[in-house]
């Protein structure tokens, strides 16, 4: 028992050290925003596509937002993709794509797989242009969002970008407050030192691009994947293609509010996680490839990110176990062993890292807001270990994946 | 606690002494939620991050602010002009101004609150005007006309509605906006932004930071303008664009490409790369380490390196040049061209005299105007 907790903590502490590293690199490392300058070029054809299913509520609201953007008109296609939605998403769709034809095409998919890839893999028919931007339906870009996501692909090495996304519905609840630290953390301080360290950041699916050619070179969307941004991220890396983090092209989207709609999104990320660790985890470590020894070892523990929630939960019974053991021969290196666990599961690097964020973020007050994040993680630690445990137990139960929209708050326009 | 009698019983009741112990801890517990809860509650800092949504980078941002706000004091600037007066005022709550209708510095020295050689107004100028060397103004100079600053004037911000010509060792210190030809003789200091509607001149000595305009160029000191806007390699009417998207070939180790071979596709590099002279690349080239290109080097895509990068004479890039740890470009070199204007960026880039420009060229840390050779 001893040697299992022995392992558990010293993949805790693995994450920890990693969660500093991060951390002090961006308060004291060099920055890198290599493409962030480049704002004059002939700008190639791009097509923005706008993933919708259900978004009545706010799929109005980036239409108008992409129709505004300093990017010349007649090199922008949007193809909002109304995957099939049963509100009154295809006819405000079919409105905007009346009120700008050439620039709006509509994308109306019936039925076929469920799955945001699904839908994307289906919407591909109605691309021409070698650049492709990638928007949730509830995001709203600014003026200079496009020029921005496009501008990395002047670099051949570029398959993927990713921007930085930025919660909009801050003020709502305590939960929304809590989401809007932890992305500040994650795209901030992860994301950026990912950048920064050549590592390897990830494509989130939205806020995002893809090369055209790189895509094909993968073998396109995979509709059989959950989160087809954290596959897309490991099989553009095991092709050589470089994802790319701009910290500086923010966007606004919306956070849940209820904290079961929280638990539904981020089961959803951890199983598709979880589902990209298991087809291209061995792969990336050992296989041989593209991708540098770095990209391998920050790829690998990327991946196990949300496989690390159950491990931290079994963590703590056999810490529990041993300590109702009595005497131990080991109980100093338990007791640093415990210390490191205290570390990783949220009181000093994950705080650490949002705090750090906050700072960069110039902003002061929402920092006294951290202690409220135990219980996030919390939540977080809970609602992941479901997700694994259901998904280990999927062949035996025979429960198939499915694909859960997030819910929307905003009010509809 | 007490059962070893260290602590006579008379004086500890065990419930209360429990009592306490889980009070002390609830409070200890307690503590650090204190501030979170009165955050949760008034909520001081619960806006959303600022994302400036209409903000599309513009160089020209502030300029056209500045235009905005001194939008009020046109009209009057024209009747200065139209009666030879100058005139003063307050912009605002706080912005205190000098008109001048006429191209004379000692309405300026006079009108202007001179501390010295220091201007502490906003100063709007109608007709062209050769300001004395030496001064400092505090605040914004706007020229409705031509405007040529003397030596070691230190300028703010500026805005000329046609020719701004800074003489010898001047310094901007925010941004310079002109919406004909901006020209700065040697020595010049130019921080943050400079733009032009045609096109900016700079000769050597100078240092600059981010710089805009349809034409960039560093003349050598005996050249004109329109010598040095002619095609640096001679090629420009002679692209052959290739039809995408291109194949790409990933080299993990460092590569050459040998002088004079012709490469149609995308180039990249793990390690350090050198193009050789005379070249010609028809797609886009990266390395992940050092860049040297030599003289005459075509390229019609985009030259990146991650680390420093050194094009040498005589080469002509079509896309946008970015180097993420610095740059040299040597004398002759065109980047862009009129039709297809792109972005040369790196912290810290060193261009000779007879280099050409279309689009931007951003030196976030610095950039300086070097002599040739």
């Amino acid at each position: 028992m001893i040697s299992i907790l022995f392992g558990v903590v010293t993949m805790i502490t693995i994450y920890t050290v990693r969660h500093y590293i991060f951390t002090l690199n961006r308060l004291f490392g060099f920055q890198r925003h290599p493409y962030i300058d480049t704002d004059t070029a002939d700008w190639p054809n791009v097509t923005v596509l706008v993933a919708a299913h259900n978004e009545e509520k706010v799929v109005s609201h980036i239409l108008v937002a992409l129709m505004a953007v300093s990017y010349p008109e007649d090199r922008l296609v949007v193809i909002p993709v109304n995957d099939r939605s049963s509100d009154g998403t295809r006819e405000i769709i079919d409105r905007f794509a009346q009120a700008y034809p050439g620039r709006i095409r509509a994308f109306h998919r019936e039925g076929g797989k469920g799955g945001k890839a699904a839908a994307l893999k289906d919407a591909m028919a109605l691309v021409e242009t070698e650049v492709i931007l990638i928007f949730d339906a509830d995001y709203i870009p600014g003026s200079g969002l496009i020029k921005q996501l496009v501008a990395p692909f002047f670099d051949p090495e570029v398959g993927g970008v990713m921007g930085r996304v930025v919660p909009l519905n801050v003020q709502s609840n305590l939960l929304t407050r809590l989401l809007d630290l932890e992305r500040s953390g994650g795209y901030q301080v992860d994301q950026q030192a990912r950048m920064n360290l050549r590592l390897v950041p990830q494509h989130g699916g939205t806020v995002a691009g893809v090369r055209l050619s790189a895509l094909r070179e993968i073998g396109g969307w995979n509709d059989n994947s959950l989160t087809e941004d954290t596959d897309l991220t490991f099989r553009l890396l095991l092709a050589g293609w470089q994802t790319v983090y701009q910290n500086r092209s923010e966007c606004y989207e919306e956070v849940p509010e209820t904290w079961s709609a929280r638990i539904r999104q981020i089961m959803r990320w951890a199983k598709g996680h979880n589902q990209a660790l298991g087809n291209y985890g061995m792969q990336l470590l050992f296989g041989k490839h593209l991708a540098t020894w770095r990209e391998r070892v920050d790829g690998f523990l990327l991946l196990g990110v949300y496989a690390m929630a159950p491990i931290t939960v079994v963590g703590w019974f056999l810490a529990l176990a041993v300590f109702y053991q009595g005497t131990n021969p080991l109980h100093g290196v338990i007791a640093m062993m415990s210390f490191a666990a205290y570390a990783a599961t949220g009181n000093f690097a994950a705080f650490f890292e949002i705090a750090a964020a906050a700072k960069l973020d110039s902003t002061r007050q929402r920092i006294c807001l951290l202690p409220f994040l135990a219980l996030g993680f919390l939540v977080s630690i809970l609602a992941v270990s479901r997700a694994v445990v259901s998904q280990m137990m999927a062949p035996v139960t025979g429960a198939q994946f499915h694909w859960d929209k997030t819910e929307r708050f905003r009010a509809p326009s | 606690m007490g059962q070893d009698r260290t602590v006579p019983g008379a004086f500890v009741n065990p419930a209360l002494a429990t009592v306490l112990l889980v009070l002390l801890a609830a409070v200890l517990l307690t503590l650090p939620l204190l501030p979170a809860l009165r955050e949760l509650r008034i909520k001081r800092d619960a806006a959303p991050l600022v994302v400036i949504q209409q903000y599309a980078g513009e160089i020209r941002h502030f300029a056209h602010g500045f235009r905005h706000h001194i939008e009020g004091l046109l009209g009057p600037l024209q009747q200065c002009i139209a009666l030879g007066t100058t005139a003063t005022g307050t912009l605002g709550p706080s912005d205190e101004y000098v008109l001048l209708g006429r191209n004379d510095n000692a309405s300026l020295i006079r009108a202007g609150k001179m501390n010295g050689s220091t201007c502490s107004l906003m100063v709007a100028i109608g007709p062209d005007m050769a300001l004395p060397g030496g001064l400092t103004f505090l605040k914004e100079v706007y020229a409705a006309g031509i405007l040529v600053g003397g030596e070691g004037v230190t300028y703010r911000a500026v805005l000329g509605e046609r020719d701004i010509h800074l003489e010898r060792a001047s310094k901007v210190m925010r941004w310079a906006h002109a919406v004909g030809r901006f020209r700065a003789d040697h020595d010049c200091d130019l921080y943050g932004r400079v733009s032009s509607d045609q096109e900016i001149m700079l000769q050597s000595g100078c240092m600059f930071q981010r710089l805009n305009a349809p034409c960039i160029a560093m003349p050598c000191a005996s050249a004109t303008l329109d010598d040095a806007v002619s095609p640096a390699a001679g090629a420009s009417n002679n692209r052959q664009i290739p039809e995408r998207p291109l194949s790409r070939k990933l080299i993990v180790d460092d590569f050459e490409i040998r002088s004079g071979e012709v490469i149609t596709g995308n180039i990249v590099t793990r390690g350090k790369l050198r193009i050789g002279a005379g070249a010609r690349v028809l797609g886009s080239v990266k390395s992940n380490k050092e860049m040297v290109v030599e003289a005459g080097v075509a390229v019609e895509g985009s030259l990146i390196s991650a680390a420093t990068m050194h094009i040498g004479p005589g080469c002509e890039i079509h896309g946008p040049v970015i180097a993420e740890r610095g740059m040299v470009i040597e004398s002759g070199t065109q980047c862009g061209s009129a039709q297809t204007p792109t972005t040369v960026s790196s912290p810290i880039i060193d261009v000779e005299e007879g280099s050409l420009f279309f689009g931007t060229l951003w030196a976030r840390d610095e950039g300086r105007v070097v002599p040739r050779g």
